[in-house]
């Protein structure tokens, strides 16, 4: 199978505004394969989001390659392809919302694209019922909560039909019911509709829901697996300036203190489990 | 010393299709010396509330006062109330406007007429507060700068002005353990240092819990609960089961001990008592 996203030596510097250059990302390889939720992980500024925003052609490579099923982002004529393909959803949605009603802001990106007016109906109604807002079709996203307009956000990348969507960091600016329902979404796409999901988060408790996590540092990956192999070590999450989820880390302070607990534990139900068996 | 919240209530856009009663009666005082967290979902009221402390907002009904003054006067001694109350709202890097980080956190000391001299001493306290090295930033642009950097500016502003009462609006979303542990250590030490009171506004209840000494439970545009912190978590769950308010993942875990058959001493709050009560209860200790 080809991935539908492949980083070859990606290496990106920019120019700060003190004329130094930065190097955001340095040497990345990376494939990601249809089908897989893959979770991004890293302090402020390890260049996740600038990892991202290679995926959908917003960033070019200052040295090696991104591809998208197979075509290189760098040629002009291949934008079209990866940008349909490769939706984003950003962390404000009020950033993200162009019109005043409801399903005129999911009809954006279709009628942008130039699909004919008779398929653009069921495109935005099916998206709006993939967020379950069905309900709100006619209402004013203004006046919607934080949640609901990330859910608008999300159906308006929908309504493209992408095979993959990145989030970058979806949940950040809602609150724990917004973002409960915003996570259960992510999950719904890539289990029943099989979108393919790249989500980047500081919330550990979202990140272990991946298939995969991968851990950035200073531009570069520095670690990579499911989120048991990842998370288990909780030493080196904390040399990075993350956290583990409090499960895990509440294992590693009881396997410090010399108590023998298997390193697989990272929800709270295993831990339960391997404290009362 | 406290602020005064006498059954105020407060309306939205009224005489419009949107009217909205964002506070239904609110009363509450907090002194200072105080570390309150006000929780509660979006729309419960709690900005509109924090908005109420210092003036923003004048409610519909009922007072504010703050150190006696009622704030919905005029003239110096309301001006002068209003000051003490400092305000960091969510994502304050977005109100960031100035060429350099020092012209930023000098607006507002320069602007309550202050004198240049002082103004630089305030600025210098203020970045050293947040962490912020005066000589490698004060003429840096403030856009440059990373999130978790851009934050601890905009609260430098708030900072400058002396506050004697500190509200913070959701001031970790969006930044990285790191960055979130070391703005709240800094707020800890202003706290504890300037016998200030601190009103913090969040969504996290493990912040809320392992910070605040008191919670205020918002819902539906009133105070639903308040209580002492411990006391809340442990005698109130239904009550903040019905208002949505989601407990702390250390909380949910001595539950799920306790239903698989591993009874903690008490609730845990913070990761180090959950690990002391699991040894104790294990006999590992």
């Amino acid at each position: 199978m080809q991935p539908i996203i492949k980083v070859k030596n990606l290496t990106h510097i920019y120019t700060d505004g003190q004329n130094n250059k930065i190097k955001a990302l340095d040497d990345i390889n990376l494939a990601i394969m249809p089908g897989e939720f893959v979770a991004i992980i890293g302090t402020n500024g390890s260049g996740k989001s600038t990892l991202a925003r290679h995926f959908n052609a917003l960033l070019q490579p200052t040295e090696g390659k991104c591809f998208v099923n197979g075509l290189d982002i760098s040629v002009d004529e291949n934008i079209w392809h990866v940008r349909q393909n490769i939706g984003m959803v950003f962390q404000n949605p009020d950033n993200q919302i162009v019109a005043s009603i409801v399903e005129e802001d999911v009809a954006f990106g279709p009628e942008n694209i130039g699909i004919p007016h008779a398929e653009i109906r069921p495109r935005v109604e099916a998206a709006l019922a993939s967020v379950n807002m069905t309900e709100y079709a006619k209402h004013a996203p203004h006046l919607l909560s934080g949640g609901q307009k990330q859910r608008i956000a999300i159906a308006g990348v929908l309504a493209l039909l992408p095979q993959c969507i990145v989030f970058d960091e979806p949940t950040a600016m809602l609150d724990p019911r917004g973002r409960k329902d915003i996570v259960k979404i992510v999950q719904n796409l890539n289990k029943e509709k099989h979108i393919t999901i790249v989500y980047i988060t500081h919330k550990m408790e979202e990140a272990i829901l991946a298939d995969r996590v991968i851990a950035m540092e200073k531009g570069k990956i520095v670690m990579e697996g499911t989120p048991a192999e990842v998370f288990g070590q909780v030493k080196k999450i904390h040399e990075l300036g993350l956290e583990a989820p409090l499960s895990a880390e509440v294992a590693e302070a009881l396997r410090q203190a010399g108590y023998e607990l298997s390193r697989d534990i990272i929800t709270d139900e295993e831990l339960a489990t391997a404290l009362c068996q | 010393m406290s602020i005064e919240v006498k059954d105020i209530s407060y309306t939205y856009m009224t005489k419009t299709p949107f009217e909205r009663q964002a506070l239904r009666n609110v009363t509450v005082t907090i002194e200072k010396g105080e570390f309150v967290a006000i929780i509660g979902h979006t729309g419960s009221g709690k900005s509109t509330l924090a908005e109420h402390l210092n003036g923003l907002l004048t409610p519909s009904t009922g007072t504010v006062c703050v150190d006696g003054v009622n704030l919905n006067g005029k003239g110096d001694k309301v001006r002068s109330a209003k000051h003490k109350v400092g305000i960091v709202f969510q994502y304050p890097e977005h109100q960031l406007f100035a060429e350099t980080i020092y012209e930023d956190i000098a607006f507002g000391p320069r602007n309550s007429g202050k004198s240049e001299e002082e103004v630089e001493k305030q600025v210098r306290k203020a970045m050293g507060f947040v962490g912020l090295d005066y000589d490698a930033f004060s003429t840096r642009s403030p856009f440059q700068l990373s999130g978790g950097q851009m934050r601890r500016v905009a609260i430098a502003g708030v900072i400058a002005m002396d506050p004697e009462y500190l509200i913070m609006d959701e001031p970790s979303a969006g930044l990285d353990p790191i960055s979130r542990d070391a703005i709240f250590a800094q707020l800890s030490t202003v706290f504890k240092e300037r016998d200030i009171a601190v009103i913090l506004i969040t969504h996290s209840m493990e912040e809320a819990a392992q910070y605040a000494s008191r919670l205020l439970v918002m819902a539906k545009g009133q105070i639903a609960i308040d209580g002492k912190t411990e006391l809340v978590f442990k005698e109130q769950r239904e009550r903040l089961q019905e208002v949505g308010v989601d407990i702390p993942e250390s909380i949910k875990i001595t539950d799920l001990l306790c239903e698989k058959g591993l009874k903690l001493e008490k609730q845990a709050i913070t990761k180090e008592q959950l690990v002391q009560y699991i040894k104790k209860a294990k006999g590992w200790s």
